[in-house]
């Protein structure tokens, strides 16, 4: 076994100590490792990429589990509250009317005989002046939580119905941890929902961007002469188109005036799924011409004229010969490729032209909030934050496996 | 490494030198020449640089339909007449306005058709900015080349009412008008300009006989610093598109001296930093086309923490938020739902959290600055905020509360879907207390948003809204409201869309009144008919109103003399009173 | 090699046709038409004037007509007339293209002075603490959305230390006296622009030297020149250096091809009156031929480089040779 050195680096001395090695450990050493725990092994020597791998994953998590969140920290993302927007971060504000009475409304809903009583008991003790009984939890709700709470203690009924009360009253006020946003809605669930879509498209673009650009580049690259001359010049003429302006004039189009296309999307997720078909557009194109390339090379290998030879099909040796070859390149390409579409899709939303609005999204919260960046700087700048965190991450995951997966520095 | 860096930087100062180039403009005006050292801190008279947001384009009066146009024209193009900031209709070049009354003007009939003819006098001392006078001519030569048919001009109608331009021959600067109709807002020519005959007919004699030939060839386009083209306080000293227009005091201008040597206009497209370049001081001031509202609320805010030599300025405006319904919808066709949504929805409580009371709630289409304008219930019916009475209408109209709180009737649900342009705040926040305040009467409203250019281009303009738009009419004041009640305006496929009447009121009444509006000469008598339409208005509610836009500057507290006047006559136009000093 | 280049401009011809039809059917894919735009911002526009304005524009025609007339008048040599501005078309584009070149170039000369040096040092010393940091910084400046760093440069240095202007490219309304003050008051507002447009750079052409100069001192030539004995100046320059430059000066290239498509939203939060800015301006307008002809200097420039690349790999590297 030969160990392949590194120029700076000094010799390792041999180790006096240690006479030979045992047998089961000769045979530990010298069992043939796959590739994918070669890979794994360079991989993680890589300090930084094992940082950005983490916090990807760290990010996947939170975004997945959004909705658990929610009812563990009691906000909402869509919540408006008009009354207290802008708030600062770390702010604790009232809950508007129509949060309350949506909390009472289904309290008596599925309480009626409790709501009833706690009614007749509101009036009684005159802590409401209300001049239909049914009115009397709603006008409940309207008091401070602190003033509903109080009322709660001096009331003649049972433990149950207090505590749940008690429930209803903690809806009346909620705290933010990142403050407000424009519309009043808590920040903090926004980016978290935002974290789903951002990552989302930009996952989803990156992948069938490889898709697209595997199926097209292995196309070229197998069939070769006027196919590849074809395919190679529209990829030249798709790469040369300036890449912002044409995504501008794209995602503008009024989907209405395109009749098949109309009928297919609905208007909800239409804004996602035009930013994603647009961005697919535009980011398949450098993946094809590496694969091209790789198959090119491949072409004239040995065990290609072989497999040709034993009477396998283009599809068999494209798909089960070629692409386990190529696979290794796609993957650095295609988590590079995530970081650029996070990137382009805050670049559209910024202008105005990405997801749209109420949807959050990284990048149309920064275009919601530059208008007011002295006054409520956070709104513009944890969005940024979190856009360049989650990009280098996938920089470092990228470059990671590009140093993991070259050949030249595995080291055995 | 050393020689390459060398090179680079060698490279770099080459490219500068060379690229740069000085920027030449023949100026009449003696230019003062740039100092090295940054600008004074306290302000003075002799320059002011207005940041504003919306683009702009070349001068031509005829030609030029941009709004931040319209703004920077006023300061080097004056018309015959115009409203100033009390609302007013004074005159400008002209020595009075005729009318009736006063025997300038009668009316009178030729072939049959009822026309009305008046005498226009414009001031003796009136002079383009090369010292030819202004005279009749000059607004009979707008006339000739606003009528070609080869000029691509916007609004034809304001040059096209006047059939005949007939020159008092030992007066050039006296003559009668003939106008096509008779009626009784002949007299507010406030868009029709004048252009400078002596400059401007070679041109159009030349081209005008090609397709925009007239407008390329323009001396407006060719040659914008010729002083002979212009006839305000102030003359173009520069002007570079899409970025910046500078302006100095016009020598021969003949009304009250401009005090302010050097006006720049600014054009900075991004809202975020139009206030960053107000605090470094890029820009002196703000124009009315600069601050969103929140903008303005928070910055004023700002202003009075931190004590910053500002003034934040807020006028109502003739624009009118409103709520268009469409009244072919199955729901909205019963008056008692329309007047339980005007009922439950609270404008004042709307105002005055979501704009700090800057902007004044609506109760119909005429804003209260206008001559036109009545609050007195006898004469129309008022909403005041009554959820109460809402809901007895609802349940009169047969909609009872369902289970999850919103009502139905005979199996379908009270359910609106509200429409407005995507992307503007102000709107998305209005939407959703709406939403709320009708929810807790049992309505359920949704919202759906659309870029502004397909909600006007194709969504408002052909009807396809399902039951409510929420948008704003922009007007001045007096104007009919013809285009918007008429019932033989309402846009659909036979009339190729056009005519505004996008709710689809029909009221026999209202098309009556609204034509005999167009031939009232008496002002009272013009008012009890305005009256009499805004009492169907308020009763059949075929539109929801909201509140009156206001319009918003920031001005240095040195300037003096700065009034906003919140109608289509800006700011602009009494720009020689503006004083720093 | 003549054939070889005959061929690519022929290819680029016809390409550059098809992409002008291509964009000229999207752009009439976009909603609202000029007139439009002059309907919302004059309301007493009536509809006999709507049907008079589509006919003298020529809106009133199917596409292709539009698009046979218009290619007509390019090929001609007319480049058309702006409709928002109302001049030609060059008079708009020809200062707006000067100044996006000079931002662009500046910014590019710049990135590289920094890029380049720190690149080849990161090199020769991997994984040490340098490169650890400068690759930090390089990762940084891939990853960061550029308007968002202009956004907090104009906040810093703008308006917090009020030490440089927040927009803008000259003071508005002074003359120069001199070409030396007016390139110091023209530099002045220029120097946040590139900052922010050449953090991006800086990380790419860092990143990219460095690990094509990594690639270049593992030949085993370095070796043996090494082994020879000469200084390891010369090492570094004459044989490690200049075999990395090959790919490097294609990525330039293509970068440089850049130059005219403007840094759309950079120009937009500087108020830099450059080319980008330009186009957005006249699409969201639909001022088509504005838009038009941006789009087709932009793609013109893109395959021009293209070529230029592929040549200069060609003379560059001896190895490589075209049929």
């Amino acid at each position: 076994m030969e160990t392949i050195e590194n120029n700076t680096q000094k010799a390792i001395p041999p180790q006096p100590a240690q006479r030979s090695l045992s047998k089961n450990q000769i045979a530990e050493l010298e069992k043939v490792q796959s590739l994918t725990k070669i890979i794994y092994a360079q991989f993680k020597e890589h300090k930084a990429a094992v940082i950005g791998a983490y916090t990807i994953i760290f990010f996947v998590i939170v975004a997945l589990s959004a909705p658990l969140l929610e009812k563990v920290l009691g906000v909402n993302s869509e919540n408006q509250n008009v009354f207290h927007r802008y708030k600062a971060p770390f702010s604790t504000i009232s809950a508007g009317i129509d949060t309350r009475e949506t909390a009472v409304r289904n309290y008596i809903q599925e309480n009626p005989e409790d709501a009833a009583l706690v009614q007749t008991e509101l009036l009684k003790e005159e802590f409401v002046a209300s001049t239909r009984p049914e009115d009397a939890l709603y006008d409940w709700s309207r008091y401070e939580k602190r003033k509903a709470l109080a009322a709660v203690r001096y009331l003649d009924v049972n433990n149950k119905i207090k505590s749940d009360l008690r429930g209803i009253a903690k809806k009346f006020e909620t705290f933010h941890v990142f403050g407000t946003d424009e519309l009043g809605r808590d920040v903090l669930m926004r980016l978290i929902y935002g974290t789903r879509v951002s990552m989302g498209v930009g996952i989803l673009v990156a992948l069938s961007s490889a898709l697209i650009g595997l199926l097209i580049g292995a196309i070229a690259g197998y069939y070769g002469g006027f196919i590849d001359s074809l395919l190679m010049r529209v990829t030249d003429a798709l790469l040369s188109l300036p890449t912002i302006p044409v995504l501008i004039v794209v995602a503008a189009i009024d989907l209405q005036k395109l009749p098949f296309v109309n009928s297919i999307i609905s208007t909800g997720g239409e804004s996602i799924l035009k930013l994603v078909f647009i961005l697919c557009l535009f980011s398949w194109m450098p993946i094809s011409r590496l694969v091209r390339g790789s198959i090119l090379t491949l072409r004239e290998r040995e065990f290609i004229l072989a497999s040709k030879t034993l009477g396998a099909s283009d599809f068999t040796i494209i798909t089960r010969h070629m692409f386990p070859n190529v696979i290794a390149p796609l993957l650095v390409s295609v988590t590079l490729g995530v970081g650029e579409s996070i990137l382009f899709e805050a670049a559209l939303s910024f202008l105005g032209l990405g997801i749209q609005p109420p949807t959050p999204s990284w990048g149309n919260m920064l275009f919601n909030a530059q208008e007011l960046i002295y006054q409520a700087p956070f709104l513009a700048i944890l969005p940024g934050l979190l856009i360049l965190f989650v990009t280098i991450s996938f920089n470092y995951v990228g470059d990671g496996l590009q140093d993991a997966i070259d050949p030249k520095t595995i080291r055995r | 490494m050393k020689n390459i860096n060398i090179l680079l930087v060698a490279v770099l100062l080459l490219s500068f030198s060379a690229c740069t180039k000085k920027n030449k403009n023949p100026e009449p005006a003696p230019v003062p020449v740039a100092a090295a050292t940054p600008e004074p801190p306290k302000l003075n008279n002799s320059e002011i640089k207005i940041g504003m947001i919306q683009e702009f384009e070349t001068f031509n009066p005829l030609i030029a339909n941009m709004a931040a146009t319209s703004l920077m024209s006023k300061l080097v193009m004056r018309y015959l007449v115009t409203i100033d900031a009390d609302g007013k209709w004074i005159p400008q070049l002209a020595k009075s306005i005729p009318s009736l009354e006063s025997g300038s003007a009668k009316l009178v009939t030729v072939a049959g058709v009822k026309k009305i003819e008046a005498v226009w006098e414009i001031l003796d001392n009136a002079v383009w900015g090369d010292g030819k006078p202004i005279i009749c001519d000059d607004f009979a030569f707008a006339i000739k080349v606003a009528s070609a048919a080869t000029v691509s001009i916007a609004e034809k109608e304001v040059y096209t009412q006047v059939e005949k331009v007939t020159v008092d021959p030992l007066n050039p600067k006296k003559c009668t008008f003939l106008y096509d109709k008779a009626k009784w807002d002949f007299y507010q020519l406030g868009t029709f300009a004048p252009l400078p005959k002596h400059l401007e007919e070679k041109i159009f004699n030349m081209h005008g006989a090609e397709t925009a030939g007239y407008e390329k060839n323009s001396l407006y386009v060719k040659e914008p610093y010729n002083v002979g083209l212009y006839n305000g306080p102030y003359l173009i000293q520069e002007i570079q598109l899409g970025d910046h227009v500078t302006f100095v005091q016009n020598p021969k201008w003949f009304g009250e001296p401009a005090k302010i040597k050097k006006i720049i206009f600014k054009l900075i497209p991004n809202t975020g930093t139009l206030e960053a370049n107000l605090r470094s001081g890029t820009i002196d001031m703000i124009s009315s086309m600069g601050f969103e509202l929140d903008q303005a609320l928070a910055f004023e805010k700002k202003v009075k923490a931190e004590v910053l030599p500002y003034t934040v300025l807020f006028q109502p405006s003739t624009t009118y938020e409103h709520i268009d319904l469409n009244l072919d919808n199955h729901a909205l066709k019963d008056i008692k739902v329309r007047k339980a949504l005007n009922y439950s929805i609270n404008r004042e409580e709307l105002v005055n959290s979501l704009f700090e009371g800057k902007q004044a709630p609506a109760i119909h289409n005429i804003t209260p600055k206008d001559a036109w304008y009545t609050d007195d219930p006898a004469k129309v019916t008022i909403y005041k905020y009554s959820p109460r009475d809402a809901e007895r209408l609802l349940d009169e109209a047969g909609w009872k509360r369902g289970p999850d709180g919103i009502r139905t009737k005979a199996g379908k649900k009270l359910s609106f879907t509200l429409m407005t342009t995507a992307g503007n705040k102000t709107r998305e926040l209005v939407q959703v207390y709406l939403q709320n305040g009708w929810k807790q009467i049992g309505i359920e409203v949704n919202s759906k948003n659309e870029p502004a250019r397909v909600f006007f281009g194709e969504t408002t303009k052909k009807r396809a809204f399902d039951s409510m738009a929420l948008f704003a009419w922009v007007s001045s004041p007096e104007s009919s409201p013809k285009s918007t009640f008429l019932s033989t305006n309402i846009p659909n496929a036979k009339n190729g869309y056009s005519g505004q009447n996008q709710m689809g009121w029909i009221n026999k009444e209202v098309d009556k009144l609204c034509l005999a509006l167009d031939l009232e000469f008496t002002h009272e008598k013009r008012i009890q008919i305005v009256h009499n339409i805004l009492k169907y208005y308020t009763d059949e509610v075929p539109v929801l109103p909201l509140y009156y836009r206001s319009v918003m500057s920031v001005i240095p507290n040195q300037l003096k003399g700065f009034r906003l006047t919140g109608h289509q006559f800006p700011e602009t136009n009494e720009v020689e009173k503006w004083n720093l000093e | 090699m003549l054939n070889f280049i005959l061929r690519r401009i022929v290819q680029t011809l016809l390409v550059i046709l098809i992409l002008s039809y291509v964009c000229f059917g999207l752009m009439n894919l976009m909603p609202g038409d000029p007139v439009e735009m002059m309907i919302s911002s004059n309301p007493k526009i009536t509809a006999a004037d709507v049907e008079r304005l589509r006919s003298f524009y020529g809106l009133d025609q199917p596409m292709y007509k539009r698009y046979l007339s218009w290619a007509g008048d390019i090929v001609q040599g007319e480049l058309g007339y702006s409709r928002t501005y109302r001049i030609p078309v060059t008079e708009m584009m020809g200062p707006a293209l000067g100044h996006t070149f000079i931002l662009s170039v500046a910014s590019l000369v710049f990135s590289l002075i920094i890029a380049i040096p720190l690149g080849i040092l990161c090199a020769l010393k991997p994984n040490s603490k340098v490169d650890y940091v400068v690759n930090l910084f390089s990762f940084a400046g891939i990853s960061v959305p550029s308007f968002w760093l202009g956004i907090v440069l104009i906040i810093i240095f703008a308006v917090n230390f009020q030490i440089l202007p927040a927009g803008g490219y000259q003071t508005t309304g002074m003359a120069y006296e001199t070409y030396w003050a007016e390139f110091l008051d023209k530099g002045k507002y220029l120097i946040l622009p590139i900052l922010s447009l050449s953090i991006q750079s800086i990380g790419r052409f860092s990143r990219f030297t460095r690990s094509s100069m990594l690639e270049a001192m593992r030949n085993d030539f370095i070796r043996t020149a090494r082994a020879k004995g000469l200084t390891a100046q010369v090492v570094i320059w004459k044989h490690g250096f200049r075999n990395a430059l090959i790919p490097l000066v294609t990525i330039v290239a293509l970068s440089v091809s850049s130059i005219f498509s403007g840094a759309l939203i950079t120009e937009s939060l500087f108020a830099y009156p450059g080319v980008g800015r330009l186009l957005y301006t006249s699409i969201m307008g639909n001022d088509f031929n504005v838009a038009m002809i941006s789009f087709m200097i932009s793609v013109t420039m893109v395959l021009l480089m293209n070529l230029a690349a592929d040549l200069l790999y060609g003379v560059i590297d001896p190895r490589v040779s075209y049929k």
